[in-house]
């Protein structure tokens, strides 16, 4: 019994291992190959027989981008805006989450639903009148044109999490501090924010990705190398008559690092976030 | 608890001001002024030629002109050439665009009719400038929006090794040793094919560059008066001939989705044997692949034909925004980048010719192929009939739509020219 | 889950005089203010601005347009390539929806299982994670690399004798509109598997326990606790994602354009050729307004959705 009981596992582990095995080729071989071509030199990309490793194995697209002062100020610039709008968010969406989950107010239920079709408008649709506005609060080709547009699309997700992350939080705790003669205001710092942490950082890290990754706005909403973003910098490379492969892609993975890096950092946080939001509700 | 709250709070408090530094910072980062003290103009100039040059090459022509003009300052705003027409397209359509912009031939018409960019006819007159120097201009209703100021012209590529290899002796001159060619390297077997036409919709130049160039060669014309003329022989025949290639198997597999890019690639790659393309692309080729041996030909008439070969062409074209407050330095700045030293440095560097008519590029240090393609530039006359059409790019696109009905058998060559005809009609018409 | 409602508030309130209680009244909205003030000037004036440019003519393009009526919004829903874009649509987010769903609970299940080690699962965690790390642009172009007629893909397949010759995926208008889907499926099922990852260590382990008490095989537990379990998050996802994928732009403009022949236009494609191509801003604002209303019915079950929990 014991003996079938183990094999049993053992088939189980081998099948989990091998279906893991094959979802991960299916995840990890373009990006592999991603990494190969960084390699290469432009002429060998479309080499036939492909090889993985060629011959001219070289890191010059990586010392290429990294010994630019442009493609350099493209990751200084991703990095401000990104981090600025998830801040901005997570700030912006907490004070939200907290209005929602916490007080009972008109319009309740008509603003909610507002914010949460908000996600529902495709971006390129307003890609015309989104310019000329923008261009008319003088903030085409800024810093916070950027960021406050950014925030624009990574709000309703936040707001939406953060509410629900603090529903799970039971009532009862800011009320212990309202009976002390607080406010709500310090309950929600004192208290709620606290222990908050685990959704905060979902809700950071996918804010991040978001807006680092975002192409569309960025490609219109700046002109000048001083403000254009990574993802740009990447599309900069594609001319109009030929590809810098090599260096599209080596700029490609030095531009995940970041994301990959918050991933490692928080991922069991981040997990841990979205269950309570996602499931406790 | 009352611990650890305490320092979140700090944590949470460090986190918001730095959110608001970072806020602030960002504030006072991107302001740009139009002109700064001291009565200096700054002209902002977008264009994607800077993607295009050897690195800073452009920067060195723009200081060039500051040091003689210390009043003016010039900012560059380079971005490549699809990434250029998108803002250019916002920029107008909301009266933003920068000082002096680059233009294409094919967005003129368009840009000019939303009144974004200026009149130069009149600017001219203003500076007093000859403009009998300049080789084009492109006018619409008789007046100037834009200056050429380097042409490309397109002839055929050819890929020595892959000819002798196939046993064609001779580079083709007319369709029917085309299309023998084309057969011939495509038999040599492998992946290779003996033509790339790019017809992918989304930037659906393959329409001007690889299929109309062939009716041009032969003089013929897509237009007649102005107005669309699709349904004439020399069209058909057009038409006919590169649904005779495709039927023959000899143009590359994936063209009804591939771009220029793809096709330059391919051919670098050896996978190709011939392609129609700019002569701006020798250079890379050569980088990316130096040992390829290929030389490049005027392209292909009918075998009946003797006249003066067109040559499809496109400009690096120069226009000043309408909005601009400084147009007449701005102009100054068109002139300089038309005066007959710099524009000769610049066709030099972009291996082009020049928009000014005294001024003739250097070929001592460049290619032997540029001396060549100069005699077949000036043995043909520059043609693209799609130069100053509104819409261009559509008029393309709903071409490229019905060509890839053809070459997929859903329609006949006439159905899709009357169906062109009429889609045309209703945008030039 | 955003909308339930807190319980009534404290008698000692309703107590309170009628100032402070005005003063307490204006308190969430005090909370909400930014977000409001945001939303409204960047994203409902633009709203409006693409609303009232769909009942005019000639807008942008010409100084002065005309009110136009309904004429737009004719134009548009009779042009067969905006009846066509919104099948390709249809096909596109449904299918893409579906994978994501499968994949993302397949890939999550197995992560989430407890025969391996925490080391290995994480190492697995990162590798199902990487399809998301990347900017849509590079995605497109690096697909564009290995999906190529002679391009590493088809020479795999060549060499292992499943294929004679090159395929054409994006270039055959038989298979493009599914090389373009499932791109779209390799590059968004990692957000989906992430929260089903969530919502799967979310379940409390009793529940399994009582149910391998009752003598359940694997299945039956994934079908009467799993799945019940997971429900309002795959709901949820399910209908974000369909809203995520319908606003699909870069990668379809820098795959296929549209191409070939119609057979991958979207609704976002069309739009975009209408606005940025032939400077039909009207008609390219109409067919917005349009699709502004489909997402919406989603984004209505979604609230819904949410309501109920």
């Amino acid at each position: 019994m014991a003996v079938a009981i183990k094999t049993k596992r053992t088939f189980a582990k081998a099948g989990v291992i091998t279906g893991l095995i094959i979802g991960g080729l299916f995840a990890g071989l373009p990006v592999l190959w991603m990494l190969s071509t960084s390699f290469k030199s432009n002429g060998e990309v479309f080499q036939n027989p492909p090889k993985l490793i060629t011959s001219t194995f070289s890191l010059d697209a990586y010392t290429a981008i990294l010994g630019n002062g442009t493609q350099l100020r493209y990751f200084l610039n991703s990095y401000i805006v990104a981090i600025a709008v998830t801040l901005l968010t997570l700030l912006v969406a907490l004070l939200a989450g907290y209005a929602f989950s916490r007080f009972n107010f008109p319009f309740q239920k008509t603003i909610n639903a507002v914010i949460v079709s908000v996600q529902a408008v495709p971006p390129i649709t307003l890609v015309i009148p989104y310019f000329g506005l923008v261009v008319a609060l003088g903030l085409y080709n800024t810093y916070p044109g950027l960021i406050l547009t950014h925030m624009v699309f990574t709000l309703p997700y936040a707001i939406i999490m953060i509410t629900a992350y603090l529903n799970t939080l039971p009532k009862e705790l800011d009320e212990s501090v309202k009976v002390d003669g607080g406010t709500g205001w310090t309950a929600l710092w004192r208290i709620l924010v606290p222990i908050s942490v685990p959704g905060l950082i979902a809700v950071g890290v996918y804010t991040f990705m978001i807006s680092w990754n975002e192409y569309l706005f960025a490609l219109t909403l700046t002109r000048t190398d001083d403000m254009r973003t990574v993802p740009i910098g990447i599309q900069m490379l594609m001319g109009q008559h030929s590809y810098e492969w090599n260096q599209m892609m080596a700029m490609s993975i030095l531009g995940s690092i970041p994301v990959l890096v918050l991933f490692l950092l928080f991922q069991k946080r981040f997990i841990g976030g979205l269950t309570a939001g996602a499931v406790k509700a | 608890m009352a611990v650890r709250s305490t320092r979140l709070k700090r944590v949470v408090g460090a986190v918001t001001a730095a959110a608001m530094v970072a806020f602030v910072a960002a504030c006072g980062g991107g302001d740009s002024d139009d002109s700064s003290a001291g009565g200096d103009v700054t002209l902002e100039f977008a264009q994607w030629w800077g993607a295009e040059l050897p690195a800073g090459e452009l920067d060195k022509i723009v200081n060039d002109f500051t040091t003689q003009n210390p009043n003016i300052k010039i900012k560059l705003i380079s971005a490549p050439y699809a990434s250029t027409k998108q803002q250019l397209v916002t920029g107008a359509a909301s009266k933003t665009l920068p000082d002096v912009v680059g233009l294409d031939g094919a967005w003129v018409n368009d840009f000019a009719k939303q009144g974004a960019i200026a009149d130069m006819s009149k600017l001219m007159t203003d500076a007093n400038y000859d403009s009998s120097q300049l080789a084009s201009q492109i006018q619409l209703e008789g007046k100037t929006y834009m200056i050429p100021v380097v042409n490309f012209v397109y002839p055929l590529f050819v890929n020595k090794d892959l000819l002798t290899k196939a046993g064609v002796a001779t580079t083709p001159k007319n369709r029917t040793e085309f299309l023998d060619a084309a057969k011939k390297i495509t038999a040599t077997g492998g992946n290779v094919k003996g033509w790339a036409l790019p017809l992918d919709t989304a930037v659906p130049n393959g329409i001007q560059n690889d299929v109309m160039s062939w009716l041009w060669a032969s003089g013929g014309s897509m237009l007649a008066d102005g107005k669309p003329a699709l349904q004439t022989d020399a069209v058909k025949s057009t038409v006919e001939y590169v649904k005779s290639l495709n039927d023959a198997g000899v143009i590359a597999p994936g063209s009804l989705t591939m771009k220029e890019q793809d096709k330059v690639e391919k051919f670098t790659q050896g996978q190709v044997g011939m392609m129609i393309d700019s002569l701006a692309h020798v250079t890379l080729i050569k980088k990316n692949k130096p040992d390829l041996k290929f030389e490049i030909a005027a392209i292909p008439a009918e075998d009946s034909y003797t006249g003066k070969r067109g040559i499809p062409y496109a400009s690096w074209g120069v226009g000043i925004s309408n909005s601009t407050k400084h147009k007449a330095e701005a102009f100054k700045f068109v002139s300089y980048l038309m005066s007959q030293e710099t524009n000769a440095k610049l066709a030099t560097l972009a291996n082009g010719f020049t928009g000014n008519k005294n001024a003739e590029p250097d070929f001592s240090n460049s290619d032997p192929l540029f001396k060549e393609a100069f005699e077949i530039y000036k043995d043909s006359v520059p043609a693209n009939e799609f130069v100053g059409l509104p819409k261009s790019e559509d008029l393309m696109r709903s071409f490229d739509e019905q060509l890839q009905l053809v070459l997929t058998g859903k329609t006949s060559v006439d159905d899709a020219l009357a169906k062109s005809q009429e889609s045309w009609t209703s945008v030039i018409g | 889950m955003t909308l339930l409602a807190p319980p009534a508030a404290p008698p000692a309130e309703q107590a309170a005089p009628a100032r402070k209680t005005l003063a307490r009244r204006l308190v969430p909205y005090g909370y909400l203010s930014p977000t409001i003030v945001l939303i409204v000037v960047l994203m409902v004036v633009p709203i409006v601005m693409v609303i009232s440019y769909s009942f005019r003519d000639n807008v942008i393009v010409q100084e002065n347009s005309v009110f136009a009526g309904f004429a737009n919004y004719t134009k548009v829903l009779t042009d067969p390539d905006f009846l066509v874009a919104m099948k390709n649509t249809a096909v596109f987010i449904t299918v893409s929806m579906v994978a994501h769903l499968v994949l993302g609970l397949t890939f999550a299940m197995m992560l989430n299982t407890q025969l391996l080690s925490g080391v290995t699962k994480a190492i697995f965690r990162i590798v199902y994670i990487l399809p998301w790390l990347f900017t849509i642009a590079v995605i497109a172009v690096i697909w564009r690399l290995l999906l190529d007629p002679s391009g590493v893909i088809n020479y795999v397949l060549h060499s292992i004798g499943l294929i004679n010759d090159g395929v054409n995926w994006l270039g055959d208008p038989g298979k493009a509109l599914w090389a373009v889907t499932f791109i779209n499926i390799w590059s968004g099922y990692p957000f989906f598997m992430i929260s089903l990852l969530a919502g799967l260590q979310g379940i409390p382990n009793d529940l399994y326990e009582a149910a391998a008490v009752d003598g359940t095989n694997w299945f039956q537990r994934f079908r009467h606790v799993t799945l019940p379990q997971l429900r309002p998050v795959i709901i949820s996802m399910a209908v974000l994602d369909l809203i995520w994928t319908s606003q699909q732009f870069a990668l379809i403009w820098m795959t296929t354009g549209g191409g070939p022949l119609n057979t991958t236009e979207m609704l976002s494609t069309y739009t975009y050729k209408q606005a940025f191509s032939e400077y039909e801003f009207s008609t390219a604002s109409a067919a917005a307004v349009i699709v502004l209303l489909l997402t919406m019915v989603l984004a209505f079950f979604y609230v819904r959705q949410q309501r109920e929990r």
